[in-house]
Order: C-alpha cells, then sequence, then structure tokens
C-alpha cells in the first residue's frame, strides 16, 4: 500500500508540478491570445467571451507592413547559420585544444574563460562592426552571436572529447588520415549526442536572443521575432490580446524543436557531465 | 559506425559550410534607395501605437506634399532601453535621419550641441510655440520641432459617478478629500491607485508641481542650485503629504499594492473607481480600448491649498531632432518643416484624433476632442494657469521617486521621511551632472 502510494503519489505530484509550472502559463497565453482587447486587458486567467483567433492572427501577421514575416525569415537564418558555424567551430576548437598540448593551452582556455566571465559591450562592438562594413546586416549579428556563444559550446565539447579514446585517431592517422579528414569523418560523427545539445540549446538562445538583434541590427527590415514583440507593447497603451499572440506565434518554433530532440538532449548532456 | 553514416555527416558538414559562406558573403548593404532624385529618409519614433499610427500618417502625408521625398518610419522601445538606443546610435553615428525624442531633461543627456543639427534660424521655427521652444534649448541654439500633443499630469475622473453623487470639481485639496469621502460612503472606491505599475505612483507629486510653481516661482531655478529641498519646502512636501493623507484615509481601491496600470484605467471607465490621478498619455489607451466610455472621463488638475492658484501640471510633447552624421541634411529639414505646420497636425489628427492641445501656432483641435482634453484646455491657454513638470525645468530627478511614492501609499514610510528620502536619491544624480552647488 504505501510502496504504491509512494510511487503514484510521486508521479502525480511530478505531474502536478509540471502543469503548474508549465501548462498555465501556456493556456494563458492561448486564451489571452484569442479574447479581444477590452478583455484582455483585464489579464485574467478566465474563458474568454468571444473568439477573435482569426483577427488577432491577422492584426499581428500584418502589423507594421508584414514584420513578423520579415522577421521569421531573418530570425530563421540567424539561428541556422549561427548555430552551424558555431557547432563546426566550436568542435574544431575543442577538438585542437583536448588533444594537443602546447604552451598556447592556457592562453587559450583564459580566452575561452573570459568569454564567458566579461560582458560583452555594445558600442566598442560597434566601433568594429562599423569598421569592417558590418554593421546593421545580418552577416554582423551572425558572428556577434557565434562570439557570444562560442565559449560555452567549446566547454561542452572540450569535455565530451575527453571521452574518446586516443587510440581512435592514431588508428586513423597510421591508416593514412589527414587532420581534416580526420576530423570531419572520424571525430565529428562521434560527437553526435553534444551536436544535438548545442544544436537545441543554441538555437533556442539565439532565436530567443533580444539585446543583440535591438542594438546591432537596428531598422524594420532587420527585425528578429523578439523584436517584434514591441509592437504591441508601450508604456502607455498594450494591446495585449496581440502582444499574447505574437508570443503564441514566436513560441511555436523553439518549442516544436524541443518536442523532437527532448530525448537527445537529456543524453547528450550527462554524456559530457561525467568526465572533465 | 557504418560507412552511409560517415558519408552523411561529412557531406552534412560540408553542406552547412557552405551555406554559411554563401549566406555570409552576400549579405551586404542596401541602405539608401534608387536614383532617379526619388530619396529615402529615415524618422526613428518609440514603439507607442499611437506614435507609430500619427508618424506613419506624417510620412505618407509629407510624400503627398513631396513626391520625391521617401520617409520610412522606424521604431525603438520606450523607457531606459530606448535611451540607450538612441544614445549609442548617436555615439556610433548611425541614428536615422530624424528622430523623436523627449524634451526637457532626457533632451539634455544626449549632448545636443555635440550631436544635433541647430535649426534656431530656419523659418518653420517661427510655427513653434515659445512655450516648447525652451525645453529643446541647449546654450544658444534650438533643436527640435514638437511632434504630439501637449499632456497633463492630473486627475483623471469618471464624471458619471460625479453626477450620480451630485459632485462639483474640486479646487482645493480639502475640497478633494469632502468629495473622496462622499464617493467612498456610496460604495465607490474613491481613489484608484496601482502600484503593480510602480510609476503610476508618482503622480501625487510630479503632477503637484504646478501648485508648487505657483507658490514658489522660483522653486526649479534653486532646486537645480541645491538651495531648495523637498523635505523642507513647504510647498513641494504638499504632494508627498498628500499622498500619505489620502492613504491614511482609507481612499484607495483595496488592491491598490497588486493593481495594473491597465486594471486602474479598466476600474475608472467601468465607474468602479471615480479619480485616477494619472498623465493623459493615458487618454488613447482608453479610446482605443473603451471607444464608449471616453466621454464619461473628465479632468481636473491636482488640487493644492489655494482655490485662487488651482494650475494644471503640464507635460510638454517631445522634439524631433536632425542628428549630425545625417547625409539628406535638407530633406530631413523638410520634413521638420511638415511637422512644425498646421499640415503636419492635421496629420496627427486625422491618424489618432487630438490628444490634447499642439505647441505649433494655427493648429486647432477639432470639435469632437474627448471631454478630457476639453477639461484641458483652458488652463494650456492661459500661461498663469499652468506650469510645464519640474523635470522640464530642471535636470535634477531621482531614480527612486516611484519606489519610494509606492512606500508612501502603502503606509510603509511617513510624508516627511520620504521627502529627505528623495533629496538624498537626486544627490546622486545631480553630482553626475556636475552641477554647480552640489559638490
Amino acid at each position: 500500500m504505501t510502496t504504491a502510494l509512494k510511487r503514484y503519489g510521486l508521479g502525480a505530484l511530478a505531474i502536478a508540478v509540471t502543469i503548474v509550472v508549465f501548462i498555465i502559463p501556456l493556456a494563458f497565453m492561448a486564451l489571452t491570445a484569442v479574447k479581444d482587447r477590452r478583455e484582455a486587458a483585464k489579464l485574467d486567467f478566465s474563458w474568454p467571451t468571444t473568439f477573435n483567433f482569426l483577427e488577432n492572427f491577422q492584426d499581428v501577421l500584418s502589423a507594421r507592413k508584414f514584420m513578423l514575416v520579415t522577421a521569421f525569415i531573418n530570425s530563421t537564418i540567424l539561428t541556422v547559420v549561427s548555430v552551424t558555424i558555431l557547432v563546426v567551430l566550436a568542435a574544431m576548437v575543442a577538438w585542437i585544444l583536448q588533444r594537443r598540448r602546447s604552451r598556447w593551452n592556457g592562453v587559450a582556455n583564459f580566452l575561452i574563460l573570459s568569454g564567458l566571465i566579461i560582458p560583452p559591450a555594445v558600442v566598442p562592438t560597434i566601433w568594429v562592426l562599423q569598421s569592417m562594413g558590418l554593421f546593421k546586416t545580418l552577416p554582423g549579428l551572425i558572428l556577434i552571436e557565434v562570439a557570444f556563444g562560442l565559449s560555452f559550446c567549446v566547454m561542452l565539447f572540450r569535455a565530451f572529447i575527453a571521452s574518446i579514446p586516443k587510440e581512435l585517431d592514431e588508428a586513423a592517422v597510421i591508416d593514412g588520415c589527414g587532420p581534416v579528414r580526420l576530423f570531419f569523418r572520424v571525430i565529428f560523427p562521434l560527437l553526435r549526442s553534444v551536436i544535438i545539445t548545442v544544436i537545441v540549446v543554441q538555437s533556442v538562445h539565439i532565436f530567443n536572443d533580444f539585446q543583440n538583434p535591438l542594438y546591432f541590427l537596428p531598422g524594420d527590415a532587420n527585425a528578429t521575432v523578439q523584436l517584434t514583440l514591441f509592437n504591441f507593447q508601450s508604456q502607455f497603451t498594450t494591446s495585449y490580446n496581440l502582444l499574447f499572440m505574437n508570443i503564441l506565434l514566436i513560441t511555436i518554433p523553439p518549442f516544436i524543436m524541443y518536442l523532437f530532440f527532448n530525448r537527445q538532449i537529456v543524453a547528450g548532456m550527462t554524456a559530457g557531465a561525467v568526465k572533465g | 559506425m557504418t560507412t552511409s553514416n560517415r558519408r552523411r555527416w561529412t557531406s552534412l558538414a560540408v553542406g552547412v559550410t557552405a551555406l554559411a559562406v554563401a549566406l555570409t558573403g552576400c549579405g551586404g548593404g542596401n541602405a539608401s534607395g534608387g536614383g532617379g532624385g526619388e530619396k529615402t529618409i529615415t524618422w526613428l519614433v518609440d514603439n507607442t501605437e499611437n506614435t507609430v499610427t500619427y508618424a506613419e500618417q506624417i510620412a505618407k502625408d509629407f510624400t503627398a506634399a513631396n513626391p520625391t521625398i521617401k520617409v520610412e518610419v522606424e521604431t525603438r522601445p520606450q523607457g531606459g532601453e530606448g535611451d540607450n538606443i538612441v544614445k549609442t546610435r548617436l555615439s556610433t553615428g548611425d541614428m536615422a535621419d530624424l528622430f523623436s525624442y523627449n524634451s526637457g531633461s532626457l533632451f539634455h543627456q544626449i549632448s545636443p550641441e555635440q550631436n544635433l543639427v541647430p535649426v534656431t534660424s530656419e523659418p518653420y521655427m517661427a510655427n513653434v510655440s515659445d512655450s516648447f521652444k525652451p525645453v529643446v534649448t541647449a546654450g544658444k541654439e534650438i533643436y527640435g520641432v514638437p511632434v504630439g500633443t501637449g499632456n497633463a499630469g492630473a486627475v483623471l475622473y469618471n464624471k458619471k459617478v460625479y453626477e450620480k453623487l451630485g459632485l462639483s470639481v474640486p479646487k482645493t485639496w480639502s475640497e478633494f478629500l469632502a468629495n473622496s469621502r462622499k464617493i467612498k460612503e456610496a460604495g465607490t472606491d474613491p481613489i484608484i491607485q496601482t502600484y503593480q505599475t510602480t510609476w503610476t505612483s508618482q503622480l501625487f507629486v510630479l503632477g503637484d508641481f504646478a501648485n508648487v510653481a505657483k507658490a514658489d516661482p522660483d522653486f526649479a531655478a534653486n532646486y537645480t542650485a541645491n538651495k531648495a529641498k523637498y523635505a523642507t519646502d513647504p510647498a513641494a512636501v504638499k504632494g508627498f503629504e498628500h499622498l500619505e493623507e489620502a492613504a491614511k484615509a482609507g481612499l484607495f481601491n483595496k488592491d491598490y499594492a497588486s493593481a495594473t496600470y491597465a486594471q486602474g484605467l479598466e476600474k475608472l471607465a467601468n465607474g468602479e473607481g471615480a479619480q485616477y490621478p494619472i498623465l493623459s498619455f493615458a487618454l488613447p489607451e482608453l479610446k482605443v480600448t473603451f471607444p464608449d466610455k471616453l466621454n464619461d472621463i473628465g479632468l481636473f488638475p491636482l488640487p493644492g491649498d489655494d482655490a485662487s492658484k488651482n494650475a494644471l501640471t503640464v507635460w510638454l510633447p517631445g522634439g524631433v531632432y536632425i542628428p549630425k552624421s545625417t547625409k539628406n541634411l535638407d530633406e530631413a529639414k523638410k520634413l521638420q518643416a511638415f511637422i512644425a505646420s498646421k499640415a503636419g497636425c492635421d496629420s496627427q489628427t486625422k491618424a489618432v484624433g487630438a490628444n490634447g492641445p499642439y505647441l505649433v501656432k494655427g493648429c486647432d483641435l477639432p470639435e469632437d476632442v474627448p471631454a478630457a482634453v476639453k477639461d484641458m484646455l483652458p488652463y494650456f491657454e492661459d500661461q498663469s494657469k499652468n506650469s510645464p513638470a519640474l523635470e522640464y525645468l530642471s535636470p535634477v530627478k531621482g531614480p527612486a521617486l516611484e519606489q519610494i511614492t509606492v512606500e508612501v501609499g502603502s503606509g510603509i514610510r511617513s510624508a516627511k521621511d520620504a521627502a529627505a528620502l528623495y533629496d538624498e536619491d537626486v544627490k546622486k544624480q545631480a553630482k553626475q551632472l556636475n552641477l554647480p552647488g552640489w559638490n
């Protein structure tokens, strides 16, 4: 009896907590998104009296000359390209750092750590971008996202590469494998679980990034999805129904991603966690 | 590991790298649109629904009048984030051709002399109201034209509730309290306070400034010079005292601590609450959310002690400025001239209706303005019946006022104590601005 209670009680508790933490906010979001403006302004958890899903959806989509559509395209390019570069670059750096001991290792490790510790400054970064002609361009922002995410990814990869036996590299080299081929054909495929972790964590992070696009990519044509939230919210006037509809729309992509990659994330996290 | 798996990963890696290179290569700028004598200028405005709507209407009407110039409206957030954007873009030389920004003390913080193009001698400055010019002046030069309407920090009240109880608009603080008590007896919340949205708590102090200025015309100058203090000036401390008095008398709505600005407006519109000390910037929100109730809402200034000196605290509109970095100076000036003309006001009225008086000469308000705007007009027309808010007259404004007034309104801190604490709070800022008399 008590064991059954223990087993099911704990499960039920976990489910209840999940509902409170995840489902209720989601339901609140969805309900507010279909209300009309006056009802939404109350910000209460109630069943809408009228359903305005289509109207709200159209309003959000067409606001500021279909800014949301541009924003989705921009955000998709930004996320896909940044994450791709991040994965390849971070894996390469981590591999070299882990496998080749030299006196530069200390310096490189220090730089990677400082990337995590030192907060980025906006104005000097803009100067650098301006001097390279990259300011206000998507490639400029991609480089910024890569730079800010690199430290974290390198550390994840390093921890995992430490668990791959060095003999594998040696065997490949003896068989006549060059460094590039060794990396792409032997090491890179082995990193699969960490790669998925990095992809998921970083793409959610970059997709949801607000600060960097705000400062480094100004202009309506360059908007990313998080910036579209500002179309409906301001100090004196806020259309909560449209705001929540917008939130709902831009929450869907990361949500789907989590659903698909959920299992792999946990595997990837634990794979890199035990060895350092 | 099978061969096919390996091959797939390799091709994936090669593919994405190629894609990355292609994308980074082709993203270059296409900033200015085409030839044929047509030019596009950009105008950065804040993202309020109201602002964006009228800015786009102005852009459209301006292009209709000047077919060779197109105006692109860009938006930025408000508040601290917006200040940072404006400062960042100015200091990196990347500002739009024109931008809207606050007048008064915030205007001085963007180093106008260093960053902006002076427009003192432009012919269109003759259209700008003289009461606006001082708040966009730095040194000897004027830098901006007004956009949007004047606003007030005052009490919005529900006329239906007043009518039902046979009350008249209070001219003094004691009348205001008497009215409030009657409203409470009738079962309606007399004064709406919404402390979850902290800025709304400051109105008792900020909106009371016209009374301070009428009682002591030199207060602003003395305050800037560190000679007058909120805690020691008998007129200035009144704002804090009134807030404390109202709180002690239990005249607030029960949920004042957790209510939000949006909920406050709803209470006011539905008549659950009778009086809401707030900025008249709330009128556009009332207009879109409660269009049928808009004309139930009236406005009166926060009353002081002397009925004959009852005056309205005025918030002047923001300015439109041209940064020195612009490459389209002539076109930008043309747009400025358009904004500072009757045609400019008319486009704004067409887009969002008039939410207050314009600060451009010759701009009349239409007949069908909201009741609260009508209540505002007599005070605006007579200089002796209004005063700009302190933030337009003195650069000294502490960051913690809203927290302090929340404490007073919640009964945690006494008025005297709060005024003294606020005086401490402004010290840091005055020292940062390096004002004479503070070090």
